[in-house]
């Protein structure tokens, strides 16, 4: 399913739809919208993470939708739930089929500086590395007493969390620094791997996006 | 036989990593390395032998800066006048950190990253990729992420990752310092074979028993300087003990001996043995108590642990008595670290119950076990915040309100820590380090001690400080439990043995009875210690 589309085709897409979502005008637009992400989500499999993500954004959803009721009514308070809802959908989407080293390295062809790209998918590869040293703190910690579970006295030894978390991956940042210039980082004249081409397939999905999101605009915002 | 000339040259090299040229770290080494050897770098810890190897590639003085005097030379051009860039690919370097190593999200990609910065050719890549994936025997390996491998796999990707660009020298530092025994063989193996097709190996390793056999060639640093270079044969009859390096088992029976050849390996010494006479067996670890007069401190009844939907530890039972001094050993992988954090409540049990001081454990919180169990896990870093080693192990006692300085005194005399209390933790050495947090783990005074893979790392000095540490400990009473695969530090210290092998204790007894048990030690993916493979060798 991942490598259908170049990832700049799929970012191109998650920004039409974007926008698409954005200048919906009302609940009719906005529930096929999201529906259709959601059957999207069925059919490529991912309906268990899918629900873990609502669980996890629905505060927030709640929130935000929970004050545009209380200022501007009902129906503007569901539309701006709806709305966060469904880009939330979108950029999952989007990450689901595009693996964040695809973005970057694609984006380095036509101009983003490598560095940059590098960054980007590295800390995202390091971010479980990470998590799993700051669950080692935590347990030394517990292990000796330092009481570290979630309230008001666990602010107090926050220092005892923080500080060895700090240290760790500071140290983590100079080994990878070191690790990455023994393995020619920055040599002058890299070349890539990995090959990102723009084909007919890219050309006629992106036209299709655009005359979809022209006919939507359209319909909405001049023959309504 | 025709010598090629040395590729690395280092003359009168002096390094300090300030600026200022403090606290150096080299002094006056002169070092000729040519391409095909096998070398060992050995010493202690602190003696300076990761920084040797910084010096090869460039690293030093190219990316960590610092004061260098004295003339590195690669391939007769200067190291100052070459960037790491353009030594990288003809000297390859794996360090010592898995997790800093592999960076990139397929092993794949990892293999590709130094190909692309040499810029070849995609063909060329896709080619160099299919081939050092098939000769490390990693094919299938190729779409994983290098998180989700197991440490010897990690190892491996590593050294393929550098092997891809053909270099001439690979350096490696430390390569076994995380892996179990079956990993170390499966990375020697591969190392053997790398130095067959004619690519030189540079290692970096305090522990010989495991890389002695294997070099050519062996140069002993200490304090920074080279005090001993030469083939294993001659240095290993010298008095290497003085630099803190242990020697291996075979060598030392060798040299008692007086053989004139020395053997390197267990395999090589038990052949030219004598057959055995009668009473000499495996001699006892002689028990400092008698275990029939102890009570039990802790108890573990029937614990099963399941997470999702996969088994991690089936139907474990042991006790542990006040003053005994119990092992528990298994390879990478085999739930020792989880089991330990059943003692302490840190995970709580599926099924069955922990009792400590007859008092069952699952309605106690992490923190108030804490005053009965006392657990130093393997790296002290994840546990120091406070700006003085005093502080640093009086904080937990202060947390759980029983701190009695009297005993914290004790300890500090107990550990040797009394020139360092006013200390930074984090300006300590490793093994300092660990000094410092055992007798943190002490400091509420628990009824049993916990030590998760003590020696991991650590050079004979610290062995040798850490046993006789460990029998103090049991003479004062306290039950210790070592979580280890360090077998032949176990079987010195520790009167009895828990063998743990996915998830299920598979023997229970004495270090020899439970090495005696060969379907068990199959099935725990560990090896017989060198010393009992030497007393046991009639029924090997």
């Amino acid at each position: 399913m991942g490598n259908l589309l170049d990832p700049r085709t799929k970012l191109i897409m998650a920004i039409f739809y974007t926008i698409l979502v954005v200048a919906s005008k009302g609940l009719y637009w906005l529930l096929p919208e999201w529906g259709a992400l959601i059957a999207f989500i069925l059919v490529i499999g991912k309906g268990r993470d899918y629900i873990y993500l609502l669980r996890f954004s629905l505060p927030m959803t709640l929130f935000f939708g929970g004050v545009t009721w209380w200022t501007a009514g009902m129906e503007s308070g569901l539309r701006a739930a709806l709305t966060l809802i469904t880009l939330v959908s979108v950029f999952f989407v989007f990450f689901q089929t595009t693996a964040p080293e695809d973005l970057g390295n694609s984006l380095v062809k036509i101009g983003l500086p490598y560095p940059v790209a590098f960054v980007f998918s590295t800390s995202l590869q390091f971010v479980p590395v990470i998590g799993r040293k700051a669950k080692t703190v935590l347990d030394a910690q517990r292990s000796r007493g330092i009481p570290m579970e979630p309230g008001w006295s666990a602010l107090r030894h926050y220092p005892a969390f923080l500080g060895p978390l700090l240290i760790q991956a500071f140290q983590l940042a100079e080994e990878l620094a070191a690790a990455m210039e023994a393995r020619g980082f920055g040599h002058p004249g890299r070349t890539f791997y990995k090959d990102y081409r723009m084909d007919k397939a890219d050309w006629s999905a992106i036209a299709l996006s655009l005359l979809l999101l022209i006919a939507c605009l359209v319909r909405q915002y001049i023959w309504n | 036989m025709v010598r090629s000339p040395s590729l690395i040259e280092l003359e009168t090299v002096r390094y300090a990593y300030r600026k200022n040229g403090a606290d150096r770290v080299l002094h006056n080494i002169d070092l000729k390395i040519r391409p095909d050897e096998y070398l060992l770098v050995c010493g202690a810890s602190g003696s300076g032998k990761s920084t040797l190897c910084r010096t090869f590639n460039g690293l030093i003085p190219h990316f960590f800066g610092g004061s260098l005097q004295g003339d590195i030379r690669i391939a007769g051009i200067p190291t100052t006048e070459q960037s790491v860039g353009e030594l990288f690919a003809r000297l390859g370097m794996v360090f010592q950190n898995p997790e800093a190593q592999l960076f990139n999200r397929s092993v794949e990609q990892e293999i590709a990253f130094g190909l692309e910065s040499i810029g070849l050719e995609r063909s060329e890549m896709r080619k160099r990729i299919a081939e050092t994936a098939a000769a490390a025997g990693i094919e299938d390996l190729l779409p994983q992420n290098p998180n989700e491998l197991s440490g010897g796999q990690q190892q491996i990707v590593s050294i393929a990752a550098v092997l891809a660009l053909r270099p001439q020298i690979i350096i490696l530092d430390e390569p076994y310092a995380n892996l179990d025994p079956v990993n170390v063989r499966r990375v020697r193996t591969a190392l053997k074979k790398i130095h067959q097709s004619g690519i030189g190996i540079i290692i970096s390793e305090h522990r010989l028993a495991l890389t002695v056999a294997d070099a050519e060639r062996m140069v002993v640093l200490h304090q920074g300087r080279i005090v001993l270079d030469g083939p294993p044969e001659t240095i290993l009859r010298q008095d290497i003990e003085s630099y803190g390096l242990e020697l291996p088992l075979a060598v030392a029976v060798g040299r008692r001996l007086g053989l004139a050849k020395l053997p390197l390996e267990i395999d090589a010494l038990i052949p030219l043995l004598p057959e055995k006479t009668a009473g000499d067996s495996v001699p006892a670890v002689s028990p400092a108590f008698e275990q029939s007069a102890l009570a039990a401190v802790l108890k573990v009844d029937r614990i099963s642990f399941h997470i999702n939907g996969r088994s991690i530890l089936r139907d474990i039972s042991f006790a542990v008595n006040a003053g005994e001094c119990l092992a528990l050993v298994g390879a990478n992988g085999a739930g020792k670290t989880t089991l330990l954090k059943h003692l302490n409540g840190l995970i709580r049990p599926t099924r069955g119950c922990v009792t400590v001081m007859n008092r069952p454990t699952q309605r106690l919180k992490v923190s108030q076990l804490a005053r009965y169990v006392g657990v130093a896990f393997q790296n002290p870093n994840s546990q120091f915040f406070k700006l003085t080693v005093w502080d640093e192990i009086v904080v937990g006692a202060q947390a759980l309100k029983c701190y009695d300085e009297s005993w914290i005194r004790e300890l500090v005399q107990l550990f040797e820590l009394e020139p360092l209390l006013m200390r930074a933790p984090y300006r300590l050495s490793e093994g300092e380090k660990k000094r410092v947090a055992f007798a943190a783990a002490l400091a509420a005074r628990p009824v049993i001690l916990a030590l998760d893979e003590p020696t991991a790392g650590q050079d004979l000095f610290f062995r040798r400080s850490l046993g006789k540490l460990l029998a103090q400990l049991q003479q004062r009473g306290q039950a210790v439990l070592l979580i280890t695969q360090d077998l032949s530090f176990a079987e010195q210290y520790a009167w009895r043995w828990l063998l743990l092998a996915d998830g299920e204790i598979v023997a229970d007894g004495l270090p020899g009875q439970v090495m005696r048990n060969q379907a068990a030690m199959e099935r725990a993916h560990l090896e017989p210690t060198d010393r009992f493979r030497l007393f046991d060798r009639e029924k090997t």
